[in-house]
């Protein structure tokens, strides 16, 4: 690199180097303080003397059950919601003229809607069928409002994909049911791949359903507890920092191990 | 070649096969979004507490009290402020980020994940963490001003009605800033290079090359940006609540937090519904030209 470029090039990465410090700041600290004892804490940019691990098994006697939950309840919400995306996706993607369009703004306008606006009928919905405060009742719930923002997506997915290996199946003597279950779907990994990426995120770190809908220890997700303990009115940071990482650790792993899904997964989604 | 019967009877079966596929997504829809919604307004009508066996119909009441609530106005201008920064800021944050790591930046792909890396965190993670940062006598900004001489500076962030906002601002700004860098840069790499280059052949400078060639390009990204924006502002709640619970003194309410302390802190589900209705409105008035684009858009796609 010629010295006129490594000049015109220095401002810009110093102003980038800032920015990165800035945002991973909170992060080192969190860190940093989830492994300090109670009489270091107060040293913020200070490192920890020793490591105090103990902080993590507080972190882990307060969630380690809400932990389990939230597992329990995110595993099984992804993979129903990219079912019915898939399948809601399909016929859109393939019909032609107003019905189909029709159908499509309808369940599009889910996507923009407040939360605020179902949320008392919901609670006494999901107490009515006797799912409140269950891990099968946040599937469902799950399940449900994500069928807006599932269905825009598989629809711009399946709308990629060539309609004359459609037309060439049925002529083949597929049923339209048969194509969608033995061709598209096994062929369709990668758009699938990126929405379980963008589902596992929008549900691990959701918390407007978990505080509405669960109580106890039963179902109640990690969000929900963490936000319990940081409101509790003596904050103790060790501990809640250690409990924080841990919660946010899955889905950053996630992100981390299939950046380039979830990438294309966003802006495929996102800019169809 | 098969007749034309034949591939008739195919689509007709197609069509019976859409209509089975499409009645799943469209009954959890009705019963999950349809119902509620008619349920919430009928509910905005009465004055229940949530255990008395029958509502009491009040007519617009609930609707005519909260124009009077300075309590609720204050929500309302809570949101419009929160929508103006979510326009503005992550946005423009993420615009310069981008703009700047797109040119052959030396380890690109870390700046990459840094930037992102928060947006992946739960709301509650957010709140928790910057909660210490803004703990008011050891947290990490009050140390760094003590650290440079400007310990006078330092405020009860959180704690103080006139700054609680701002500080609420600058949290959401760490969290969301990565999702529209990301946007935006892979935005920018679709740009084709050689009208890139064309400009910087004709002697524009990097700045004019980016207001006049880049950024005009880039208009689809920034349409995806801006809508998610206005939407997370109307929505927004998770970061309010976990961090201030809309304290101190309602003084960082949005509706969303007010609502959920009618419901479920005072049990006034019909108050609650009612903030709820006027929640809808705005985002509807808000968010409509957003969904305007989008149709148009589809329209497109589909004469294509």
């Amino acid at each position: 690199m010629n010295t006129a470029a490594a000049r015109r090039t220095a401002l810009p990465f110093s102003i980038l180097v800032v920015a990165a410090v800035i945002f991973a700041a909170p992060l080192v600290v969190a860190l940093l303080t989830s492994l300090k004892s109670p009489s270091e804490i107060t040293r913020v940019i200070a490192l920890p003397n020793e490591l105090y691990f103990q902080n993590y098994a507080i972190a882990y006697d307060r969630m380690g059950r809400s932990f389990l939950n939230s597992i329990a309840i995110t595993v099984p919400s992804v993979i129903l919601s990219l079912l019915v995306g898939a399948i809601s996706g399909y016929p859109l993607a393939y019909m032609r003229g107003a019905g189909g369009r029709a159908v499509y703004f309808f369940l599009l306008t889910g996507m923009i809607v407040p939360f605020q606006i179902v949320q008392i009928p919901l609670f006494f919905l999901i107490r009515s069928i006797g799912l409140y405060d269950s891990i099968p009742g946040m599937w469902l719930v799950h399940t449900a409002y994500s069928v807006p923002f599932c269905t825009f997506f598989m629809r711009n997915f399946f709308a990629s994909v060539p309609r004359s290996m459609y037309e060439a199946a049925l002529i083949d003597g597929c049923t339209p049911a048969g194509y969608f279950w033995r061709l598209l779907l096994p062929a369709s990994g990668s758009g699938l791949a990126a929405l379980a990426i963008i589902q596992s995120r929008a549900i691990w770190n959701d918390l407007l359903f978990a505080i509405t809908l669960t109580t106890s220890d039963k179902a109640t997700p990690v969000t929900a507890t963490i936000a319990g303990f940081a409101s509790s009115l003596q904050v103790e940071y060790g501990p809640l920092m250690a409990a924080t990482l841990i919660s946010l650790l899955p889905v950053m792993v996630t992100y981390l191990l299939f950046q380039k899904a979830f990438v294309r997964g966003l802006l495929g989604g996102a800019g169809k | 070649m098969p007749s034309f019967q034949f591939m008739r009877r195919k689509f007709q079966t197609a069509g019976m096969t859409h209509a089975i596929f499409l009645s799943l997504p469209v009954t959890l829809f009705a019963v999950f979004y349809v119902y509620p919604i008619i349920s919430t307004f009928n509910l905005s009508l009465h004055s229940w507490d949530g255990f008395s066996p029958t509502p009491k119909y009040v007519g617009l009441q609930n609707y005519i009290v909260l124009a009077h609530q300075s309590r609720f106005y204050h929500a309302v201008l809570n949101n419009i402020s929160w929508l103006v920064f979510l326009l503005l800021g992550p946005t423009s944050l993420g615009l310069l980020l981008a703009a700047l790591l797109d040119r052959g930046m030396k380890g690109q792909s870390v700046f990459r994940v840094v930037f992102f890396l928060p947006f992946t965190i739960p709301a509650v993670a957010v709140a928790a963490i910057w909660r210490w940062m803004y703990e008011p006598t050891s947290g990490l900004l009050t140390t760094i001003l003590q650290s440079i001489g400007l310990g006078s500076l330092a405020q009860n962030w959180l704690g103080d009605p006139s700054i609680v906002n701002f500080a609420l601002m600058g949290s959401m700004l760490w969290w969301t800033t990565g999702f529209a860098f990301l946007v935006f840069f892979a935005g920018l790499r679709n740009i084709p290079v050689e009208y890139i280059e064309a400009a910087r052949i004709e002697g524009a400078t990097p700045w004019q090359v980016f207001w006049k060639v880049s950024f005009p390009l880039l208009w689809p990204s920034t349409i995806v940006v801006l809508g998610m924006a206005a939407v997370d502002a109307m929505r927004l709640f998770d970061i309010v609540w976990a961090m201030t619970n809309g304290g101190p003194a309602y003084a960082s309410e949005v509706l969303a937090t007010q609502m959920y302390d009618t419901a479920f802190g005072r049990f006034e589900m019909g108050r609650a519904s009612a903030i709820s209705v006027y929640l809808l409105v705005i985002a509807g008035l808000i968010i409509m030209p957003y969904i305007h684009q989008l149709a148009k858009r589809v329209q497109e796609a589909e004469a294509e």
